[in-house]
């Protein structure tokens, strides 16, 4: 069933059959968003790398090069415009999941801790209670947020700034734009695995596509999110409890 | 010239080899320093006749500048700024004599072309290799491969190529530099046209070893005749150039670099961050297939639900 449920209630109808509650987690513009950005950067990344790998320099030049040029820039103005409709259009929406996401306490720390048992034995009751998005997701969104903004200030001025730009700045602005690619690239290929291939993951795929989550997932992944800060540190607080009073 | 059959037939297969080969001789061919070719400029010889610039248009079908430079305030204070025409090496002039006057007696010409550097910055960033070293050591250029990105612009230490822009937006563009008249010199024509041209000997072509000894006796015979600020540039700048100067004055008065180099983070791109890129990329995608691994054998799916 939805939710990897290890602890929490069944919801059962009349029949006796499980019955999933479905809660909306992601608004169509968010997934349009996510889906959107997932595709320019991959484009991006392509087409990028040409110049980045000497052996791929072949596909730089001639006719693919003036493809891949054009490719790049095309797919620069969506990477770039996603995120800022998103913000035009939902404004709040925007900004409530920013501040999330930029949002770090004592709970993050505790699920740092706990990330290793969990994504590699599947050990998920010590997981510290967590809000709209977890802490693995936080820090993918700030590390892609984060390398955006560089990727947009130092792409603009390599794709204008050529000859107005002091020839030092440019020369680092070339070199950060490679950094940011590196990071990215690599936090791009940990969320794939966690979000599309690991056995547990699908959850969050699923609510990426159709925009809802069951609310046993929910109970169980999102306590913050779903019961609110001062119930979910209850329920952890007596779960903490209840597991070293199992352990003597 | 006259040109007959079999010499129309040897022409001919020279620059069809030369079409073949030189896209296959790839870059970081080291020369030795004996066939190392080069250009020697004697600043002592020239008399500012531009002979070599019209050469170098000529030579390379390089249209005139279309674009007249504004005369700003202090080249209207120093007229003799307004013989520099153009003002600057573009993606159209190759070659240009400026002069350089320090007061109203002290004054010379001085030759701008592509210095040829053994170790270019150009090569080092360009990501296409269309800029490549030669094995006779020049730093040649394959306009086929340039994807117009411009780093060469950028990171040269003597600012000397120069990208032609069709469109901003889409970035089309073509660098173009001195190229050593390549074409030139492997189909067996002979040197650099602007050499060849030269009517006083100011410009001459050869090896470059040979043109180093040459260079320094007359640097010795130009300092006996009592002219101490002579000096020649390029034995050892940027590994040793192929375009060797017999200069007067310091090399700022020309605006070149006393020891160019190639910018450390032209380096810093080729030597840490390409192979960083490649470990981190190899790194994350074994770590998480090996991650896949042990979550799928200690994770028993019908536990989890």
């Amino acid at each position: 069933m939805i939710g990897n449920r290890v602890r929490g209630v069944q919801e059962m109808d009349q029949a006796g059959a499980v019955r999933i509650r479905w809660i909306p987690k992601y608004s169509a513009m968010e997934r349009v968003f996510h889906w959107g950005h997932t595709v320019t950067f991959l484009l991006l990344a392509m087409t990028g790398m040409v110049l980045f790998f000497p052996f791929l320099g072949p596909l730089a030049q001639g006719a693919s090069g003036e493809f891949t040029r054009l490719l790049h820039r095309a797919a620069a103005i969506a990477y770039g415009a996603l995120p800022l409709i998103y913000i035009i259009l939902e404004p709040r929406r925007a900004w409530m999941s920013l501040k999330s996401v930029f949002k770090v306490g004592r709970f993050d720390i505790e699920w740092v801790k706990g990330m290793i048992p969990y994504y590699m034995f599947g050990r998920h009751e010590a997981m510290a209670p967590q809000d709209r998005f977890n802490t693995g997701e936080k820090l993918n969104a700030v590390v892609i947020i984060l390398g955006s903004v560089v990727f947009a200030i130092t792409g603009l001025l390599m794709w204008f700034g050529k000859g107005f730009v002091p020839i030092g700045v440019f020369q680092a602005v070339v070199i950060l734009h490679d950094i940011a690619m590196i990071v990215t690239v690599c936090m791009f290929i940990v969320h794939f695995y966690l979000a599309v291939v690991h056995p547990l993951m699908w959850a969050g795929l699923v609510s990426m596509r159709y925009g809802v989550t069951s609310a046993a997932y929910a109970q169980e992944h999102h306590a913050l999110w779903y019961y609110g800060k001062e119930r979910a540190e209850e329920i952890y607080e007596a779960h903490k409890a209840e597991r070293s009073e199992d352990k003597k | 010239m006259e040109v007959n059959r079999r010499g129309f037939l040897r022409l001919s297969g020279a620059a069809l080899a030369s079409g073949v080969f030189v896209p296959w001789s790839m870059p970081e061919v080291q020369s030795s320093p004996q066939d190392r070719v080069g250009i020697l400029y004697d600043s002592s010889k020239c008399i500012g006749c531009r002979a070599c610039q019209m050469a170098c248009k000529r030579w390379n079908k390089l249209p005139q500048e279309t674009e007249v430079a504004e005369t700003s305030p202090a080249e209207a204070a120093n007229l003799y700024k307004l013989y520099d025409t153009p003002r600057d090496l573009s993606a159209d002039t190759w070659t240009l004599i400026k002069l350089n006057k320090r007061s109203e007696t002290d004054w010379h010409f001085m030759n701008y072309q592509c210095m040829h550097c053994a170790d270019a910055a150009c090569v080092t960033v360009c990501p296409s290799g269309a800029l490549y070293k030669d094995e006779r050591g020049f730093t040649a250029y394959d306009k086929s491969k340039c994807i117009g990105c411009g780093y060469c612009t950028q990171f040269c230490p003597y600012g000397v190529p120069a990208l032609k822009t069709k469109s901003v937006l889409s970035g089309e563009a073509k660098a173009a530099k001195c190229t050593f008249c390549q074409d030139r010199v492997f189909s067996g024509i002979g040197g650099p046209f602007c050499a060849e041209t030269c009517p006083v000997g100011a410009l001459v072509w050869g090896s470059r070893a040979e043109l180093l000894e040459a260079a320094k006796s007359r640097v010795e015979h130009l300092k006996s005749q009592g002219l101490g600020s002579v000096r020649l540039y390029g034995e050892h700048e940027a590994g040793g150039l192929g375009r060797l100067s017999i200069m007067f004055g310091e090399p700022g008065d020309y605006g070149w670099p006393v020891s160019p180099s190639t910018p450390a983070v032209a380096r810093a791109w080729q030597d840490i961050l390409q192979p960083l890129g490649t470990l981190a990329f190899g790194a994350a995608g074994l770590g998480v297939l090996a991650f896949y691994f042990i979550a799928r054998r200690s994770i028993k799916m019908e536990e989890v639900e």
